[in-house]
């Protein structure tokens, strides 16, 4: 016990110690603040979008079927899917037509997809992601949130065939924000209607869903897939799940190693600071070591001011980045995180904290700033009492 | 894979700790050389001074080091979301030959470094610092350790590469298979359940024995069998315990227990275990320190201590590990 009395006491004595000196610690309080914010807010987005990205992708078909031509993406014809015919596990095959509609108005690209919701096996789901309304029928179209905005919210909608004929489509529902990641730029529309808009021939698809009853027959049915179909290139969900966590993870590691530059600067900045002695604060030192205080009571008290400065600034900055990520839905990340598009999807972020995600920005923050104030406190534990006096 | 937050955080933190022990063994270099602790010169009260500076190091770095194998294990399980055919922690350490090597690496360092510091302990206990240069040329030798850990960890890193899509399809599907398997074959359960549960009980007798009384043979039976009971401990909660966790009778894997999803008890599982073997084993190493040293009353203090911490630690370990098996058994199915 007489070890714990002995810490409790050098924190008590800490403690009083920065109070004194409030300006100095409230000065690289926030600052630190600052820098766990900045690092922490990235790391919850990243987090955040990951989260949304695998909850909507389980409506997301297992396999996607793309024709490959030179390197480029080209309709696939839509007889492949008898040559799939022999291939077991497979339960469905759905043809999906989508593109890009660019908007000269407002110089947004929307994104087109026509599929018939009644040959995808989760299609009745579909229907739940629909805010008010209904699926679309003939020459009717269902709007994401950006779209709708972008559009003028009107119950008709004249769209432009690539030979700049018109196409008129009537809007019978909107998604719901919850999946604006996936469709807030969306037009869903039958594939007879989006076919007819991009001017595509019937026996054409843009792509090919193919819906497999056991999951674990997921990748042999893949490679059966390309065995079969040369030129086409197969991707399944599990795939395309590990690009979005491994496109989310680069970015939010590009930030953070630009970000360690505020870091360091910040180290720098600390360094300075403990290494920086008043005359009082060696008087302190001085009177302490006449008291009877060791080299080694001095380190630890300085030690427990590192770590309560570290700490406070850790809440505070931790607490803000939640703040700003949850409640202003990281207002001042999302353009880098999400891409350059004019229409960002306006979805809000619920950033889930997990102890690991914790322990990963306290690594990247407190721990330099500990190691950074090391020498500067063994600097000051070692100044001579009579020498501090004089 | 550097460009990845974990990745980052892991090599700053190796650098952190390379920095600290570079500095502690630039002491270490000038004690061995200049020592003398006859004379009162200048240059020697300043290495009385560095010789706080360079211990401090080494606590700090000893703290970063438990700290970056915690982090190791939970950067392992977060590369699993984007490595093909990793479904946790183990699929993603074994996707290269470095990352098992880089843990067991990290694991040793945490050892050593905790057992310098037992040394400092005993060296700055008597005024004549008798173990001063011993001390310092242990932290030498422990340099390379370093060295080793952190060129593991960076070709591991380096030899990461995550599962994107890209125009080739041959590419997405050359490596979907394997790696999502176990660390080890499974033991035979009930023989390794009575193995450890006994040797549990033995090394409890012992540590009540050796409380009382420090019997040097008996230090050195209990420090052995706490080094068999570290590694059948291991070995008996990859094989059988973690399933009972999880409650899926495939999946062995030590490393998903420290997820929130079974309510971070892996963090009690190893926080009692390590320490507790790290307590036993030294306890019996202390007794190669010399009588001649004068240090034998700070030894027995410390050996009759860290009996007692490593018989509780035992018993918090014991409890949490067998909760989920002694509930499955009871309850007759999951609880």
């Amino acid at each position: 016990m007489n070890g714990l009395s002995r810490q409790l006491n050098v924190i008590d004595y800490s403690l009083s110690s920065l109070w004194r000196r409030r300006f100095k610690s409230i000065s690289v309080m926030v600052v630190f603040a600052a820098v766990i914010f900045l690092l922490a807010s990235f790391q919850m987005t990243t987090k955040a979008l990951t989260q949304a990205a695998s909850r909507l992708l389980v409506m997301a078909p297992e396999i996607t079927i793309q024709k490959m031509r030179a390197g480029r993406q080209e309709p696939i014809p839509v007889a492949y899917q008898k040559q799939l015919a022999g291939i077991f596990g497979i339960r469905r095959i759905t043809p999906r037509v989508w593109g890009y509609y660019f908007n000269e108005t407002h110089a947004a690209n929307l994104t087109v997809i026509g599929v018939d919701p009644r040959l995808m096996p989760l299609g009745e789901k579909l229907a739940s992601a629909i805010d008010t309304g209904r699926l679309p029928g003939d020459h009717e179209v269902v709007l994401g949130q950006g779209a709708e905005e972008l559009l003028g919210g009107n119950r008709i909608i004249s769209l432009f065939r690539p030979d700049l004929s018109l196409k008129p489509l009537t809007v019978v529902g909107r998604f719901r924000p919850a999946t604006d990641l996936l469709t807030y730029d969306t037009l869903f529309l039958p594939p007879d209607d989006a076919r007819d808009l991009f001017l595509l021939p019937p026996e054409l698809a843009t792509d090919l869903c193919v819906t497999v009853a056991n999951p674990s027959e997921v990748d042999t049915i893949a490679k059966k897939i390309a065995a079969l179909l040369p030129g086409t290139r197969v991707l399944t969900r599990g795939q395309i799940e590990k690009t979005y966590h491994a496109v989310f993870g680069w970015r939010s590691g590009f930030a953070s190693v630009c970000l360690l530059t505020a870091l360091t600067s910040f180290i720098i900045f600390a360094w300075d600071k403990a290494s920086g002695l008043t005359p009082e604060e060696r008087r302190e030192i001085g009177i302490l070591k006449i008291v009877g205080w060791q080299t080694a009571d001095v380190i630890l008290l300085r030690f427990w001011e590192g770590v309560i400065v570290a700490l406070l600034s850790f809440v505070a900055g931790y607490t803000l980045a939640y703040v700003h990520v949850a409640f202003f839905d990281a207002g001042l990340f999302r353009p880098i995180m999400l891409g350059w598009s004019v229409l960002h999807p306006r979805l809000r972020l619920s950033p889930g904290v997990e102890l690991s995600d914790v322990l990963l920005v306290l690594c990247l923050t407190v721990v330099p700033y500990l190691a950074a104030t090391v020498v500067p406190a063994w600097r000051a534990a070692i100044i001579r009492a009579d020498s501090a006096l004089n | 894979m550097f460009l990845n937050p974990w990745s980052v955080a892991l090599c700053l933190l190796s650098l952190v700790v390379l920095i600290l022990l570079g500095i502690a063994s630039r002491t270490a270099v000038k004690v061995l050389r200049h020592w003398n602790p006859a004379s009162d010169s200048n240059r020697q009260i300043s290495l009385e001074n560095e010789t706080w500076l360079s211990s401090t190091l080494v606590q700090y770095a000893l703290g970063f080091q438990l700290f970056s194998l915690v982090l190791f294990v939970l950067a392992a399980d977060n590369f699993s979301h984007v490595i093909s055919g990793a479904m946790c922690a183990v699929g993603s350490l074994t996707a290269n030959r470095y990352g098992m090597p880089a843990l067991w690496l990290k694991l040793a360092g945490a050892f050593l470094y905790g057992l310098w510091l037992v040394v400092h302990h005993f060296d700055i206990s008597s005024e004549r610092y008798p173990l001063l240069k011993f001390k310092y040329a242990a932290l030498l030798g422990l340099m390379p350790l370093l060295g080793a850990d952190i060129a593991c960890q960076t070709l591991y890193l380096a030899g990461l590469k995550p599962d994107i899509i890209t125009s080739c399809c041959a590419v997405v599907f050359g490596e979907g298979e394997g790696k999502g398997g176990n660390l080890m074959a499974s033991l035979p359960e009930n023989r390794t359940l009575a193995l450890f549960y006994g040797l549990a009980a033995v090394l409890a007798v012992l540590g009540h024995f050796l409380f009382r009384r420090r019997r040097p043979s008996l230090m050195w039976l209990s420090g052995g069998l706490w080094a068999v009971f570290v590694g059948l401990s291991l070995a008996a909660i990859t094989s059988v315990f973690s399933s009972y966790v999880y409650a899926m009778p495939y999946h062995h894997c030590p490393f998903c227990l420290l997820k929130p999803e079974y309510g971070y008890i892996g963090f009690l599982i190893y926080g009692a275990l390590l320490p507790a073997g790290f307590f036993g084993i030294s306890a019996a190493l202390a007794s190669l320190v010399p009588a001649a040293s004068g240090l034998s009353a700070v030894v027995d203090r410390f050996q009759r201590r860290a009996v007692l911490i490593s018989c509780l630690l035992l018993v918090v370990f014991v409890i949490s590990v067998s909760y989920h098996l002694v509930l499955y058994r009871l309850s007759g199915g999951e609880g």
